[in-house]
């Protein structure tokens, strides 16, 4: 059985555990634990550990979905999920522009020392005063031929669309 | 649709870009407590910026020494007839009541100082309603002005390191031009420090080595290549060292075979 692995990765509360969960086949894995630090006041419960989805492609390929933790402490834990990945999601909560430096930090980490396939899903496009694919490009400072594209997490027709774009971009990418 | 945040997170200066690089049209209202500023962009460029809401009253003219009482009442009279679509200052333009180079003058360095003045907020709430114009009577720049040289003067007056590190977090980082950067510094006047700085970005040089070739501190090639970095001219990146194969950590989607990748990309479509 071959199996790959796409990473899920992005600020606290941009939306990961969500995204997985509405595309994964099986009930999500995940080691959610109350929030012991300032993400308390951002939701009760955010993820510490990872979330863990996966889908069946055929009887002898599986692929694996893992959302990295949010928080800055458990960054040891993004280099460990990136090895071996086939690309990379990176979500960014569009409503809130607090978050986008740290967005720029991760996307940063994941690109400096891997040719990294990578999308940027533009979460929460469903919220008023939600920044659009375009400004977040600008804001993040993403050159042209990086995709952003619109997200919502919870919608599993907007989860396989940046799936698919990703797959697109790993496509051009990958051998005969 | 608005875009809102505050300027603690999302600074001025990164606001300006997107408001150049996405040829934003709209108003930008900023407060800080009893502390307020309004600035109105048309395709990108600056048309007018105000600390206090009565300077976007048509009597700023008056107070610049722009106008008399009688012309602007002449001018407001005219626009008011006019209707639709026009604005104050194209009629003062059409009527000759004020030379263009001096309006123009007058309500650059006024609307500048304005924008200077709020680089200095460490903080503060920012909404920026989009397609939204001046109202027709209010007095805007005849000839809207460039964000890049207000981003450049806004760098200059930043000296805290902990913004700079922000986007400079290291001083082994490597300064390189970002493409056709000429045609952007053309609208930009830099200092003599800065042009030190510039002449020494070759792509292969870090901040380091760039103060120590120039003889400048660290801190200040570092707010100067911060302001480059800010209006789009050049990035930061780490110096090049082969670390995948250092690390043994294989590229590992230049190698995957497209069958694998078009199977992965039939199942998601079937879902």
């Amino acid at each position: 059985m071959q199996t790959v692995k796409m990473v899920i990765s992005g600020a606290v509360n941009a939306g990961k555990t969500e995204f997985i969960r509405s595309i994964s086949e099986i009930e999500v894995v995940s080691t959610e634990r109350r929030a012991t630090d300032d993400t308390r006041m951002i939701k009760k419960e955010t993820t510490v550990a990872m979330d863990f989805g996966r889908i069946a492609i055929g009887p002898d390929l599986v692929l694996h979905l893992f959302g990295t933790p949010g928080q800055k402490r458990f960054d040891f834990m993004w280099e460990i999920l990136s090895e071996g990945m086939l690309g990379l999601v990176i979500l960014v909560d569009s409503t809130r522009p607090e978050t986008f430096r740290e967005t720029n930090r991760i996307i940063d980490f994941f690109i400096s020392y891997r040719d990294t396939a990578y999308v940027i899903a533009a979460n929460k496009q469903d919220r008023p005063n939600a920044w659009s694919p375009e400004e977040l490009r600008l804001a993040l400072r993403q050159p042209p031929h990086i995709k952003v594209l619109p997200c919502v997490a919870s919608d599993r027709e907007s989860v396989k669309n940046v799936l698919l774009e990703l797959l697109y971009v790993i496509q051009e990418r990958s051998e005969e | 649709m608005a875009l809102v945040g505050n300027i603690r997170d999302f600074g001025l200066s990164d606001f300006l870009y997107l408001v150049d690089r996405g040829d934003k049209t709209g108003g930008l209202y900023l407060s800080r407590g009893q502390e307020t500023a309004l600035l109105f962009f048309e395709r990108g460029k600056l048309v007018m910026a105000v600390r206090r809401p009565e300077d976007q009253q048509p009597d700023l003219l008056v107070r610049l020494g722009l106008l008399s009482e009688n012309q602007l009442a002449r001018a407001r009279a005219s626009l008011a007839a006019r209707g639709n679509g026009a604005t104050l200052t194209e009629v003062i333009l059409a009527e000759n009541l004020a030379p263009r180079e001096q309006l123009q003058g007058a309500l650059q360095s006024f609307s500048e100082e304005a924008v200077y003045g709020l680089f200095g907020w460490p903080e503060g709430e920012f909404r920026f309603e989009q397609n939204q114009r001046p109202d027709p009577a209010a007095p805007t720049i005849p000839s809207p002005i460039s964000v890049d040289h207000l981003i450049m003067e806004g760098s200059r007056r930043i000296d805290e390191m902990g913004r700079i590190k922000d986007r400079i977090p290291s001083t082994d980082l490597v300064v390189r031009f970002l493409d056709q950067p000429g045609v952007r510094i053309k609208g930009i006047k830099l200092s003599t420090e800065e042009w030190r700085v510039i002449a020494r970005i070759n792509g292969r040089d870090t901040l380091a080595e760039i103060a120590q070739k120039t003889n400048l501190k660290e801190f200040d090639v570092c707010r100067i290549v911060y302001g480059f970095l800010t209006a789009g001219l050049v990035e930061v990146v780490k110096k090049p060292v082969p670390m995948p194969l250092a690390r043994g950590v294989p590229a590992e989607t230049s190698r995957v075979k497209r069958s694998l990748v078009n199977r992965i990309i039939n199942r998601i479509k079937g879902m």
